[in-house]
């Protein structure tokens, strides 16, 4: 049980790298960003690039990889988000959807469609014992990393200037705009900060993973349940939902597998019914 | 002037003739299809499949002096789209069989075969239902259906003392082919039996499966999961908690080479309980030697199981056509129920009366060469398991009525 918790604890923090980037796009500009995977993928593959092109470590790979994704993630919303983000949602929803296909095609077409096996670096190759039981020191290292970079995330949202005008305009936009927050621009840096924390994920994951091109199918999927579970722009529901769906799918996965992702989805299914706006209740109905 | 006009005429007759006669050469030749992966995460499997396929037709063409050309078409490992591709493959290219399909495209066209009216030669296709209870005229399968690796898994338990000693556990996906397996590992007499765990097909994260069968003290874990990219993350996971050290992993089906590769030396920790095919079969068998030789010298890599297994696929099919001498459907359907040929899995023929191929399977652990071959460091050892154990009865006892 102890192990599973602890598996629940370190997938729950690479989910919530992931679900507080596509959380904070929606409360922000209202885009359901289906190219969130694409761009976790991304980042397991920049890491690479980095490592083999610049014979660089895993570390500092770790380190330039969501700063390489970045840039793309703002060019990707300049050219194709920013031109329609007044349309309806669905138009969003359909260009990013697009832009995954394109991006995933994309690596298929530079890196081929092959897995690649990247070892955990050393020191952190080896297991540790947790309480009696055998460990892997990796995982507990990058959940260390996810969690620390997630706080700081939050952190800045909650007591810097630039959280403020984040903030304000996720709870009403129109009178953010109106006191003088530009809005297209804080979009466009918070589209590339959220590519920027699924690419650190998707780097920090490739020891675990494998670094493939679907391989941010999966992970897309879970940031959704947990998204729509903390409620869709609600960052402390990001925070819950995260958890909640990997100790889900951790102890589930032990005790019954079989019926864990179909509890899963009841559960996040009976959320939406009772509570649409997440468990905080300070999230969006789109 | 008049010069000038019959030297243009030449020309224009000559060119007119070249390229009737070029026409003549691309009708000649005898179209067969390739119907298989060509995107996405399977991909290399259907690259393993394409390129055996491909050194078949160089080694083994031309066919009744024609040559062989290959349409190869996308299946998206997807039962519509196969259907769609087959029917395109068969009215627009006229092909004459088709090759290279999976379990899934294979199922697909078993109920449209009879209007598709063509030979179809699958080499990857697990289901037995494809040629025990569905078999179908115009269906033919070179590959080891599920349940004869079950029976190759249930030799390899009772032949090896460390595996009977096990305490075993199944960690696989939830799905009937998983359900078999670990039936067949409880159906073994005195087996020590300590659980069993079904992932979502989803599954990337196998922490939890594992920490269960840790927690049961396996020493032996048999892992039915899906051949590709979910196969090699169990494996290094179970690598990473540590499970390779406590626990011998046997794959009901073995590994695809160019997973074992990437595997490295975590690969000698698994056994193959009936790989369909194994290139070191080549230090018994002459024609697999001779396969993977113009197969490493075309592609520069080792032949891979799927590889060897659509190569003789293709063999058996332009044997049939040599012996029905001609490209007739029929005929070729009636060449190939008689037809033995030495393929690089060995010498193959079909059931009497049957669509399954009376294959050997490949029992054996993965291990480290001497030295690298055709690019390759480790590989399985290929102990063959008869057809003749793994398919004892006829096809009409297994319920295939044609």
């Amino acid at each position: 049980m102890f192990v599973n918790i602890l598996n629940g604890v370190v997938y729950g923090s690479f989910l919530l790298l992931t679900s507080l980037g596509l959380s904070l796009v929606f409360g922000l500009g209202r885009v359901v960003n289906f190219a969130h995977g694409a761009l976790y993928a991304m980042g397991g593959y920049a890491l690479i690039a980095v490592m083999h092109a610049v014979g660089a470590g895993y570390w500092l790979g770790l380190l330039v990889a969501p700063l390489l994704v970045i840039p793309i993630a703002i060019a990707i919303e300049r050219v194709a988000i920013h031109p329609i983000r007044h349309r309806p949602d669905v138009d969003t929803l359909l260009v990013t959807f697009g832009l995954s296909s394109m991006i995933v095609g994309g690596i298929e077409y530079v890196w081929g469609t092959g897995t690649r096996l990247l070892p955990p670096p050393s020191p952190f190759d080896a297991i540790v014992y947790v309480f009696g039981n055998q460990y892997p020191i990796y995982r507990l290292a990058a959940a260390s990393v996810s969690l620390l970079v997630s706080a700081s995330v939050l952190l800045v949202i909650q007591f810097s200037p630039v959280g403020l005008r984040i903030r304000a305009i996720t709870d009403d936009p129109g009178m953010a705009e109106a006191l003088g927050v530009n809005r297209k621009r804080l979009l466009t840096l918070v589209f590339g900060c959220a590519a920027g924390l699924a690419a650190l994920a998707g780097a920090l994951g490739a020891p675990i993973f494998a670094i493939h091109p679907e391989m941010g199918m999966n992970i897309l999927i879970d940031s959704f349940l947990v998204v729509v579970l903390g409620g869709l722009g609600s960052l402390g529901g990001s925070v819950i939902g995260a958890f909640f769906v990997a100790l889900t799918k951790s102890i589930g996965g032990g005790y019954f597998a079989e019926w864990s992702t179909a509890f899963l989805f009841l559960v996040v299914a009976f959320g939406l019914i009772i509570r649409p706006t997440g468990v905080f209740g300070r999230g969006r109905v789109a | 002037m008049r010069g000038l006009r019959s030297a243009v005429f030449g020309c224009l007759a000559s060119v007119l003739c070249l390229s009737a006669g070029g026409s003549a050469i691309a009708q000649d030749a005898i179209q067969v299809g390739v119907l298989t992966i060509r995107s996405g995460p399977a991909k290399p499997i259907g690259d393993d499949i394409l390129a055996g396929i491909e050194t078949a037709t160089k080694m083994f063409g031309p066919v009744l002096n024609r040559p062989v050309e290959l349409v190869v078409e996308e299946s998206l490992f997807n039962a519509q789209a196969a259907v769609t591709k087959a029917t395109k493959l068969v009215q627009q290219n006229k092909v004459a069989g088709i090759l290279g399909t999976s379990t899934v495209e294979t199922l697909a066209l078993l109920s449209v075969a009879d209007r598709l009216g063509v030979p179809i030669v699958t080499s990857n296709s697990g289901s037995a239902a494809i040629t025990r209870d569905r078999c179908n005229k115009w269906v033919f399968r070179t590959n080891a259906e599920d349940l004869m690796s079950v029976e190759s898994l249930q030799e390899l338990v009772k032949e090896t003392p460390r595996l009977q000693q096990a305490k075993w556990f199944t960690i696989g996906h939830d799905y009937p082919w998983s359900r078999l397996v670990a039936g067949s590992v409880k159906g073994v007499k005195d087996l020590q039996y300590v659980g069993e765990t079904f992932a979502p097909l989803d599954t990337t994260d196998w922490a939890p499966f594992i920490a269960r069968a840790r927690s049961a003290g396996a020493t032996a874990v048999i892992m039915p999961v899906t051949l590709g990219v979910p196969l090699l993350q169990f494996i290094q996971q179970a690598n990473e908690f540590g499970l390779t050290g406590t626990a011998v992993l046997v794959s009901p089906i073995g590994l695809p080479d160019w997973l074992v590769e990437k595997l490295g030396s975590t690969s000698t920790n698994v056994i193959s309980a009936g790989s369909w095919a194994a290139w070191r079969y080549e230090e018994a068998w002459p024609a697999t030697k001779e396969f993977n030789e113009v197969f490493y010298a075309m592609h520069g890599r080792v032949a891979g199981m799927q590889s060897l297994q659509s190569a003789s696929a293709a063999r058996m099919l332009y044997s049939a056509m040599t012996k029905a001498g001609s490209t007739d459907p029929d005929a070729i359907v009636r060449a190939l129920e008689t037809v033995e040929v030495n393929t690089p899995v060995g010498s193959l023929k079909f059931q009497p009366n049957g669509r399954q191929a009376l294959v050997p399977l490949f029992l054996g652990p993965y291990e480290k060469l001497d030295a690298p071959r055709y690019g390759a460091t480790y590989a399985q050892r290929a102990d063959p398991f008869p057809a003749s154990k793994s398919l004892p009865k006829s096809a009409a006892e297994y319920g295939c009525k044609l």
